[in-house]
């Protein structure tokens, strides 16, 4: 997920009182003047190992307007669930888990296993169907770049992972297990896969069996209606792909087949930029990306407690307004900030450091902190005549800043009494 | 424009990053296949949805080779380049097991059956093997890839100014985004601790100069709705309305404190980090 504006207690009163997040957050903040701490307090760092566990708190009801059936799985999810991929903090999973978002999406090889290994510290304790857990094996046969599976590919390999997972996870069995990012249709078809799919189905180590694809998706959705084993699919989705009529289209079939369908990557890269200077509007990112029916629920990861906020949010009220959609209209002032290439260093004759004055006029004048950008001009020690020396500039600036514009509106700070700048 | 002027971009240009591939050796009896390189772009085409914590660390190449031996063996290298030490240890210690010994690898490795792991300045290489397991070939490569890929070999001095009494072994975690969960507070380093019973956490929070700091402790005070002013230099005990009772200290472009059970033994930890921050971290040398 993409940043967005931080939380705050008014924004968490506001959630609370509408039911979403409630418990989750308050009892975290109820902690705090109780003589027992939080456990495991937010952090994408670390989290003690063996910390002991909150007693679980019963998951906030999400409106039943916002939740959808997964197909002929017959679990009902919330339209918004959890991609845990990147979050290492237990105690943000508790709180999405809280907050109504009951199903958690993860893999055999994220972080190492340390993506599953924290889900079943948090999921320890709690009732086995008050949430739908859903995990992915890939094969490592699977060529990456053809998909092909090579030579030497051995079924049993899902099964060996998969009980390696159930071991990290605590569980005798998982809701969902894909088959991990599939790219053809021969591929998604190989009979011994499928059998070996089928087979955990009916030991009962997977309730159901999923594809996940994030690469010829309407041929993978297409072959998984074709296989008649899978339940689930799980495609990549967002409002950026070329193709995404023809994933639609793929997806409706899908759907209409009785599959249950996921989607992921609905942020479509957080940034509109490569510099990672414009976020994408992670509200209507997200709610363009459920807003069809055939859609059952996305899994968008986050790792900061603003971005579950934003998240639950759009679980709330996951109607896409007029305003959401235009935001996903590309802006025209992309590359904006500086982007701290450096190669503008040296080209000024007197040693200025431009990326450091470019910041100063991003504190100035994108976040309207000017008490940020004076001290650190103040921090630069600037000559007293900076920038005034050169008839024409001699810096060029890779990303078209205005540089000598910017250092003589930014340099005029020095001169304004403190006092006058908060 | 003077003479010096006109050499100083080549003074300055950071190090162009080395050719991986052409690091990689030559193993006898295996085939090493055409290596490949991925993006930030395509990185999920390489390891799916994994790519989004490498993203989360400012992950800039990846390149991967195979090497194919005898009777189905396969070795997989993976070599992640990130934006700088920092991130490629972040990684690193997202990914590392608490229970497997660390090994002389780079600057730290860590392995298993089949698997090894270490982190060499802004690289962090993963090697797997699946088809029947050959350690000698495994550690043939990591120790080549250890010796030839450039940069540090120490951690973040930042990890050596945590105390050591309490710590809870390898569990020191850095990242490059969203410490204690806060999206504000960027880049940062943690580390668990065990002491009389309870678990706490002391962090470090480093901004990119001192004004960056004032910015991100700002925050962090309106979010807490403390009183407490950000001054150059200060400390204050907040309510963090999800992380509960959280000790904080700042200076300079640090920020630093406990989190978790706030028991009065960790008060004097929180000191002895503070006064190592400033051993080991002098102010005078701003980050990029």
């Amino acid at each position: 997920m993409s940043p967005s504006k931080s939380l705050d207690r008014r924004e968490l009163l506001k959630l609370g009182a509408t039911g979403i997040a409630a418990s989750a957050l308050a009892g975290c903040a109820a902690a705090v003047t109780a003589s027992n701490p939080p456990q495991s307090a937010a952090a994408t760092a670390p989290e003690s190992p063996a910390a002991p566990e909150p007693a679980a708190a019963a998951p906030t009801p999400t409106p039943a307007a916002n939740r959808r059936v997964l197909g002929r799985t017959g679990i009902e999810v919330p339209v918004v669930s959890m991609g845990v991929m990147n979050a290492d903090n237990p105690n943000l999973v508790r709180a999405a888990l809280d907050g109504g978002m009951t199903l958690l999406d993860t893999a055999h090889g994220y972080q190492g296993g340390r993506n599953e290994e924290m889900i079943g510290t948090v999921i320890a304790g709690r009732k086995r169907e008050s949430f739908t857990l859903c995990t992915k094996v890939a094969l490592g046969t699977l060529d990456r770049k053809t998909g092909v599976f090579k030579p030497g590919t051995r079924p049993q390999e899902i099964e060996e992972k998969l009980d390696i997972s159930l071991g990290r996870l605590g569980l005798d069995h998982v809701d969902v297990l894909y088959l991990h990012a599939q790219s053809r249709r021969d591929s998604t078809l190989l009979a011994p896969i499928l059998e070996a799919l089928s087979a955990l189905k009916t030991k009962g180590k997977a309730r159901f069996i999923g594809v996940s694809t994030h690469k010829n998706e309407p041929e993978v959705i297409r072959a998984a209606i074709e296989a008649k084993i899978y339940d689930v699919v799980l495609t990549a989705y967002n409002f950026r792909q070329d193709h995404h009529l023809e994933v639609e289209q793929a997806m409706a079939e899908a759907a209409a087949a009785g599959l249950g369908v996921v989607v992921m990557k609905t942020q479509a890269g957080v940034y509109w930029d490569d510099e990672k200077q414009h976020p994408i509007d992670p509200k209507a990112a997200l709610k363009w990306a459920i807003r069809s029916p055939s859609v059952h629920t996305a899994i968008p990861g986050f790792t900061a407690f603003d971005q579950l906020q934003t998240d639950l949010e759009v679980l709330r009220d996951p109607v896409l307004t007029d305003a959401e959609r235009g935001a996903l209209d590309r802006p025209a002032h992309a590359g904006f900030f500086c982007q701290g290439c450096e190669r503008c260093l040296g080209a000024c004759p007197e040693g200025l450091p431009i990326p450091e004055l470019m910041r100063s006029y991003m504190y100035a004048h994108a976040y309207k902190n000017r008490v940020a950008a004076q001290m650190l001009l103040e921090e630069l020690a600037l000559p007293r005549q900076a920038c005034q020396s050169c008839i024409t500039c001699s810096v060029s600036c890779a990303k078209k800043l205005a540089v000598r514009e910017r250092i003589a509106d930014v340099l005029r700070l020095r001169d304004v009494p403190r006092v006058f700048l908060t | 424009m003077t003479p010096l002027a006109l050499l100083l971009p080549l003074v300055a240009a950071p190090p162009a990053a080395p050719d991986v591939a052409a690091l990689l050796p030559q193993l006898a009896g295996w085939e090493r296949e055409v290596p490949e390189t991925y993006g930030p772009k395509d990185l999920f085409e390489a390891i799916n949805g994994a790519a989004e914590a490498f993203l989360q660390q400012d992950f800039e190449e990846l390149t991967t080779v195979e090497y194919e031996g005898a009777a189905g063996k396969v070795i997989t290298v993976e070599v992640y380049r990130h934006r700088d030490a920092w991130c490629a240890f972040a990684m690193y210690s997202q990914e590392r097991s608490q229970s497997a010994a660390p090994l002389r690898l780079g600057v730290e490795g860590v392995g298993g059956k089949g698997h090894l792991e270490l982190v060499v300045g802004s690289y962090y290489v993963k090697l797997a093997q699946s088809g029947g397991v050959d350690e000698s070939a495994l550690w043939t490569v990591a120790e080549t890839l250890a010796a030839a890929l450039p940069g540090a070999r120490e951690p973040p001095p930042v990890l050596a100014a945590f105390p050591a009494r309490g710590k809870v072994a390898r569990a020191e975690k850095l990242t490059a985004r969203a410490v204690l969960g806060h999206a504000f507070l960027h880049r940062g380093a943690a580390a668990a601790y065990e002491l009389a019973g309870a678990r706490f956490r002391l962090f470090a929070i480093e901004g990119r100069d001192a004004a960056d700091l004032q910015q991100m402790l700002g925050r962090y005070l309106a979010l807490a709705q403390s009183e407490a002013k950000p001054t150059a230099e200060g400390a204050a005990t907040v309510k963090d309305p999800l992380n509960g009772v959280v000790e904080l200290s700042w200076k300079g472009r640090w920020l630093w404190g406990a989190v978790d059970s706030p028991l009065p033994q960790r008060s004097a930890l929180v000191r002895e980090l503070g006064d190592n921050l400033a051993g080991l971290l002098p102010e005078v040398v701003p980050r990029r």
